[in-house]
């Protein structure tokens, strides 16, 4: 979590530092650099950090190996800075030695994932996300380091535009939406305490999607006319099943009041779900493919999909995951002893609010500003998210700081109820 | 012959344990399914609200301490059971209230 909130400032500050990069198409080296800082750094890192956390809990199981996450943790924090460095200078030799500690990295995550699935016997709807989800981002970092050797001796006869689009579906769609599919049914009712009564609803949005994706790979790739709109249908379909399975679960929560990484994650698996519908329309026969900048393109389109959808559901979540694994190390052995926290008060939820709000709030500058191409609007949506970035970062450190300072407590008065049995 | 705590000192003991996902104590959470204090010693049958849930071995590992905490607490046995599994239903009156149920 650590590194992911390092990169989450270090590709805000690339931004801020060049807030015209949104208005580049989506090619240009800057673009691909920031991205992988985005996705890779922040997004990738927070996802597989919480798997390591939650999955082996979730399925009440233990994580196969511990040292070869350690592995992936060490060859995550080598190899993504030297991505996004060899991608901004665009050196694709240098690329492909980090991208395969990246994806040396990945397949150690991949195997311990599903060992650790695979151990717990585990079959439902969630296994199997955490099981497709993994398999596919091992997918998309082959698929990315086969990109950048085809770019360098064309082994592969496609066109390197059509594989790029397939590489970031896979990720996209395969790592995160997979992930979410599943454990969104596994997360949304604990923290609500909800009941999912409607399993299959769960079900056809992940095989659904699963079915979109893989027909929606090769369609790309080699350009097979209609497919690509029909698979981003049968994705969009999906998404809107586990949309209504998670709508459905929460009427049936008990706490009524939702948090503010509740409310961001749900508002991100909206957007994901109009992202999802953007990207039919891009995938209609007729619509041009433009790939120079403005417009409605390729890049509105990665831009809401990724800060409009990926960014609050992650967001959203690390504002209540973060807080409950600090409070695990630091409060966990005090239980009993003394009095202790609830996990939800580590955070400031003022500044949590704001920073979550702020980052969803910067999404509209930001996608008008890359389809006109009006400075003062990307420069207006680049502030509004690095203002969001900042204070959330700072609440996330003010709850890492309690692995370090506890400050002490006076015991909070129980409320008083007769005792029960 | 040993003196061990009266229930309701027991009671006390575990309403200062709280849930740390809900902030609510664990005993109005309905987590606590029975509290026998014997010659001796002291039997809580307890629960969690999922079998997987990650904070429960501190949760369980806390009604312990704060149990032999208390002044001739004498043997403490704690039984963490499944069956039956916890439903919000069982949260106390104040409990439900506190989460805003309806």
């Amino acid at each position: 979590m650590g590194l992911a909130l390092a990169w989450m400032v270090a590709a805000t500050t690339l931004l801020v530092v060049q807030p015209g990069i949104p208005g580049l198409s989506h090619l240009h080296p800057q673009v691909i650099a920031l991205t992988h800082a985005w996705v890779l750094g922040f997004l990738v890192a927070v996802a597989c950090g919480a798997v390591y956390q939650l999955v082996p809990v979730a399925l009440g199981t233990t994580l196969w190996s511990e040292r070869l996450g350690w592995l992936h943790l060490g060859l995550h924090t080598i190899g993504v800075p030297g991505m996004v460095y060899s991608f901004w200078n665009w050196d694709l030799r240098l690329l492909g030695g980090f991208g395969s500690a990246v994806a040396l990295g990945v397949l150690c995550f991949s195997l311990n994932v599903w060992l650790t699935v695979k151990g717990s016997g585990r079959r439902d709807t969630t296994a199997w996300s955490i099981v497709l989800a993994t398999g596919w981002l091992l997918a998309t970092v082959l698929v990315g380091l086969l990109l950048a050797a085809n770019k360098l001796w064309v082994f592969i006869p496609v066109n390197p535009v059509f594989l790029l689009r397939a590489h970031a579906h896979l990720g996209l769609v395969g790592f995160f939406i997979t992930l979410l599919q599943g454990v969104g049914f596994q997360l949304i009712p604990m923290f609500t305490l909800g009941e999912v009564k409607h399993w299959w609803l769960a079900k056809t949005g992940l095989w659904l999607s699963q079915l979109g994706l893989v027909a929606l790979v090769p369609a790309l790739i080699w350009h097979l006319e209609p497919l690509p709109f029909a698979a981003a249908l049968a994705i969009s379909a999906g998404l809107i099943f586990t949309g209504v399975g998670l709508k459905r679960t929460l009427a049936t929560r008990k706490k009524r009041r939702l948090d503010p990484g509740v409310v961001a994650f749900l508002r991100g698996g909206i957007v994901l779900c109009i992202a999802a519908l953007v990207g039919a329309v891009l995938a209609w026969p007729s619509i041009s493919q433009s790939q120079t900048p403005g417009g409605f393109n390729a890049m509105t389109y990665a831009l809401l999909g990724i800060f409009g959808g990926l960014l609050p559901c992650v967001a959203g979540m690390m504002c209540k995951v973060v807080p409950f694994l600090t409070w695990m190390r630091a409060y966990g052995p005090r239980v009993g002893r003394g009095p202790t926290p609830p996990a939800h008060a580590l955070t400031h939820p003022s500044i949590e609010r704001w920073g979550l709000a702020l980052q969803q709030v910067a999404v509209v500058p930001l996608l008008t500003g890359a389809w006109t191409l009006h400075s003062l609007w990307l420069r207006l949506g680049v502030w509004l998210l690095a203002v969001g970035v900042a204070l959330f970062v700072v609440d996330m450190l003010g709850v890492l700081k309690h692995l370090w300072i506890q400050p002490t407590l006076t015991p909070t008065p129980a409320l008083k109820s007769k005792p029960i049995g | 012959m040993k003196l061990t705590p009266d229930s309701e000192t027991v009671w006390e003991a575990l309403r200062s344990i709280p849930d740390p996902e809900y902030g609510l104590n664990i005993v109005d959470m309905g987590l606590i399914y029975e509290v026998e204090c014997t010659d001796g010693g002291i039997h809580v049958i307890m629960t969690l609200t999922t079998p997987s849930c990650p904070s429960g071995e501190w949760i369980y590992e806390g009604v312990k301490t704060a149990l032999n905490n208390l002044s001739d607490a004498g043997m403490v046995e704690v039984d963490m059971v499944f069956e039956p599994p916890w439903t919000p239903e069982m949260l106390s009156a104040e409990g439900q209230e506190f989460l805003g149920m309806a």
